[in-house]
């Protein structure tokens, strides 16, 4: 008789859920709203928006408070959207979460400005030779290690080695064509390169080959170095448990200081916790559990803004950004080695509609090249010439080949091509590939086959290392570009990726397993290394667009949207927009949730 | 007629080994077998609830499944995957259907984030739920009752050997072979799935299967049996499997439950039934990154989802007394 009544308390229960339910559906269009005027965050501002309390109004340039009296002290706790798997510069995989952490313990001899140019952060000033193959840097004076040990331009010669054995720093060594560090002076640090290179300091500004790290310490174990790092950054590491927390307290020796010139940093203690979750980790800085998150995520941008709007006391700092997400074609698997295939199954990409699938409408920005509007790189050239969603063309294009009796992938024609499209198991990303699955079934022209594999296989899909880097993928969910120079990520994308087109093309020694789409022109593979031998900026700009308009004209790749990431804390935070560099210049910004924390203080 | 013998055949054994003169014997009647509808009107509450919706949920998977293949559509059910509501397949023209929509009474549970609707995702995925169920259940019904109702009755070399291998199936964690198995075959096919699920299940029912063969074995009949020469396979078919059967079905019932939940699971892991086909579980995965803006995509599928499995539970424990009950009779 207990059970009995027991197991109907179970079903009333249920059933008052569903009737719970049913009286509390929200509508979408009370808690989705466009906090951009222009409805999809392009502005005029470097690409970042602030949003804080009523978010109708702040949509401001990335602009350093410098009249408020800063305070030092306290503690603050930072929501990762994935633990950094160790913290040696030169080995272990680091994106954007792990460069939060980073940066806290290491300072880099270049950064990037506002402006997109790059100024001395541990250097004091770069110069290059006339064919730009030699450059000489000198270091700041006065620098010390968190174990004491001076910095010299010795320690940069000593990283050097190091670094030429890292997984990480070796294949930035080899896309920057660096052969040599020297040390020409205490203060005197002379790199030589193979080929010119005139966005080398680029690749400075970057952890793999730009963060000073103390050689000694880590050649005397290269392993442990990974939970105790020795850098001269702002902060020094005090505990690290492995996907819990990460603690960081003040560097007391820090040699920088404000454009006020206050002491840096100005916290006492950054706790970094890994919370993958997306709305876990907003959660908690709505809870009070941390006072700032990070996120690249829009439906986690759109969340966090509703809750704003919602009256939560919150800073949003939103970065739209290069970054591009969408997908590749492996170009060396039939039958998108046609490229009838490329263009028509882009046209029947309906954009617009995908990226309201990953939750940016009104945040992300469609994509068509690998430059967003805000970026001095763009071109409208080149976004006139991208195909667009249109789906009788697409479907007509992609006819010509269903039709062509000497199609490449050898069924009869007339026959529907077979289209494996694969992204890694986000519902974001499994929406957007329901819609793309859609568009292209309609035609009755594809048969679409949608796979999810977690996001180390979906890489390793893409490299194919196993089957000579021409990769196991067909359609594949991908992301390019950053708001680095653009030599440091189109290089790799452009150059051979297999000895055999190498061969062919007359370059040997140049192959790239980073050319996951197998795509190789050689023309456009010239225009990207004579960028790199001028830094006359209108030279460089007219050879990244004749790269550009060769993708759209070939279609290697197609896109979604850009990427919009953003970090939200809580409203007595300052000074993590609008950091500054050692000579008193901004800096870029929070670009793909990456922040600079030595300037953070609370209010 | 000894006592033995009029037990014997008050259960109806007819053995056709059996001496002539035996034949003749007039057994006891057996009670009148309750009709569907009698045994409806036995159930408690909770019970019926249960069924009435364990039938309409094998209904509407029924319906779903016959109005995609053979009506192509006709059935005033919407197309589970077809987005954006108005979404033209001749012009790839996306309509002004919304994503996100409360209910309404053009989609009474509202739609997902690519504006499908949710009604019709629920009742078809009802019939991978119930394909799962059903294959496994039928797997572990035939093959692990067999094996179980056989070891229990021969016992022996057969029963060590056969045990130790459901032992060493059973010790490995069920999910993590599921997701080995289901990673070994790339093509994740509904067939693929409810195989994999329903081998696995075979262990359970061949430890049930056996612990009722233990007991039925060691009954008065089918020592009579054994008694009166008739040949083992007979009396196992004839003797044992029937009297074991019950139970087995009852637990068929719960362990349905199960598998429903592991399906769930591996739909939730994205390893389940391929996209964009609709499952309770791969439906609560797509929606859970859209909870703040749409809270009743997880809830609905989570809701079919629990009453399904509680209903298997109290229909299933309800059975399984009835059997237990019956077999105290015999």
């Amino acid at each position: 008789m207990t059970r009995t009544l027991s197991k109907f308390l179970a079903l009333l229960f249920t059933f008052a859920m569903i009737a719970a339910a049913c009286g509390s559906d929200s509508s979408p269009d009370d808690a989705t709203t466009d906090t951009t005027e222009d409805g999809g965050g392009g502005d005029d501002d470097g690409g970042s928006d602030v949003t804080t309390g009523d978010v109708d109004d702040d949509d401001t340039v990335v602009e350093a408070d410098d009249e408020t009296e800063r305070s030092y002290g306290g503690s603050i706790a930072v929501g990762l959207e994935a633990e950094a798997v160790g913290l040696r510069p030169w080995e272990d995989a680091c994106s954007s979460p792990c460069y939060n952490i980073f940066v806290t313990i290491y300072d880099k001899l270049m950064e990037q400005t506002i402006d997109g140019t790059y100024e001395g952060w541990l250097a004091e000033d770069i110069t290059p030779s006339d064919d730009f193959t030699i450059w000489t840097m000198n270091l700041r004076p006065g620098v010390t290690f968190h174990n004491g040990v001076e910095l010299t331009a010795q320690t940069i010669a000593d990283m050097f080695p190091i670094q030429q054995e890292g997984s990480q720093s070796s294949s930035q060594i080899a896309a920057s064509n660096l052969a040599g560090v020297e040390a020409t002076g205490d203060l005197e640090v002379t790199y030589t390169l193979s080929q010119p290179n005139s966005a080398f300091p680029a690749f400075l500004s970057r952890v793999q080959l730009g963060a000073v790290f103390e050689p000694a310490a880590a050649a005397a174990d290269l392993d442990g170095f990974s939970n105790e790092p020795v850098g001269t950054g702002p902060f020094v590491i005090e505990s690290r448990d492995l996907d819990n927390e990460t603690v960081v307290v003040r560097n007391g020796n820090y040699w920088g200081v404000d454009p006020q010139g206050n002491q840096l940093p100005f916290l006492d203690q950054i706790s970094f916790r890994p919370i993958p979750d997306e709305g876990t980790r907003l959660d908690a800085l709505l809870s009070g559990t941390v006072e700032a998150m990070q996120t690249l995520r829009q439906g986690t941008i759109r969340d966090a803004r509703a809750a704003v709007e919602d009256g939560e006391d919150l800073t949003l700092l939103e970065f739209q950004g290069n970054n591009v997400g969408g997908g590749q074609f492996n170009v060396l698997v039939p039958p998108f080695d046609d490229v009838r295939v490329r263009r028509g199954l882009t046209q029947m990409n309906s954009q617009e509609n995908v990226i309201d699938a990953l939750g940016g409408t009104g945040i992300s920005l469609p994509g068509t090249q690998w430059y967003s509007p805000d970026s001095v790189w763009y071109s409208q050239k080149v976004a006139d010439a991208w195909p667009q969603f249109d789906f009788e063309a697409g479907s007509a294009t992609l006819q010509e080949y269903i039709d062509d009796p000497e199609r490449s992938d050898g069924k009869a024609p007339g026959e529907p091509i077979d289209v494996e499209l694969s992204c890694p198991p986000d519902p974001t990303l499994i929406a957007a590939m329901q819609v793309i699955e859609q568009t292209w079934s309609a035609t009755g022209n594809v048969n679409v086959n949608l796979t999810n594999y977690d996001q180390q296989t979906h890489i390793n899909y893409a490299l194919g290392a196993e089957n000579g880097f021409v990769g196991e993928h067909g359609a594949h969910c991908w992301r390019w570009s950053d708001d680095n120079d653009p030599s440091v990520g189109i290089n790799p994308f452009l150059a051979p990726p297999t000895p055999e087109i190498a061969e062919a093309a007359g370059i040997p020694d140049i192959v790239s397993p980073l050319n996951f789409s197998n795509w190789f022109n050689a023309e456009a593979f010239g225009a990207a290394v004579a960028a790199t031998q001028t830094d006359n900026f209108e030279e460089r700009y007219a050879l990244y667009e004749q790269i550009q308009l060769a993708i759209a004209e070939e279609v290697p790749i197609w896109y979604s949207g850009h990427t919009a990431t953003m970090i939200g804390t809580v409203s007595n935070m300052q000074g993590l927009n609008g950091w500054h560099l050692p000579n008193g210049t901004v800096g870029i910004g929070f670009t793909n949730a990456e922040g600079r924390w030595a300037e953070v203080w609370l209010n | 007629m000894t006592a033995l013998d009029a037990q014997t055949d008050s259960i109806s054994i007819t053995d056709d080994d059996a001496p002539a003169e035996r034949q003749g014997s007039t057994p006891i009647e057996r009670p009148k077998r309750a009709t569907p509808l009698q045994v409806f009107r036995e159930m408690p509450i909770v019970i019926k609830l249960s069924t009435i919706w364990l039938l309409l949920v094998f209904g509407g998977a029924i319906y779903a499944k016959i109005d995609t293949v053979l009506l192509n559509d006709a059935l005033p059910l919407q197309n589970p995957n077809l987005q954006t509501n108005n979404f033209n397949p001749a012009t790839g023209e996306f309509g002004d259907g919304e994503p996100n929509e409360s209910w309404s009474s053009a989609h009474w549970l509202g739609t997902d984030t690519i504006a499908r609707d949710t009604f019709a995702r629920i009742v078809h995925g009802a019939w991978v739920s119930l394909i799962i169920a059903m294959v496994s259940a039928g797997f572990g019904v035939v093959v692990g009752g067999f094996f179980g109702s056989l070891v229990g009755f021969v016992r022996g070399r057969t029963e060590t050997v056969t045990m130790a291998a459901m032992d060493v199936i059973l010790a490995f964690p069920a999910l993590i072979l599921l997701l080995a198995m289901v990673s070994i075959f790339e093509v994740r096919s509904l067939t693929v799935i409810a195989l994999v699920i329903g081998f696995l299940s075979i262990p359970a029912y061949t430890r049930v299967a056996r612990a009722g063969s233990l007991a039925v074995s060691q009954r008065e009949f089918v020592l009579a049996a054994r008694a009166i020469g008739t040949k083992p396979m007979k009396i196992l078919f004839r003797e044992v499997i029937p009297n074991v059967l019950p139970t087995v079905l009852s637990y068929a019932m719960v362990a349905g439950a199960f598998v429903i939940v592991v399906e769930g699971s591996l739909s939730f892991l994205g390893l389940s039934v391929q996209l964009p086909t609709a499952t309770w579980g791969n439906m609560i995965n797509q929606a859970r990154g859209n909870l703040k803006v749409n809270f009743a995509q997880v809830f609905w599928p989570s809701m079919a989802l629990v009453l399904t499995v509680l209903s298997l539970n109290s229909v299933g424990d309800w059975l399984q007394k009835r059997a237990a009950h019956r077999g105290s009779a015999l």
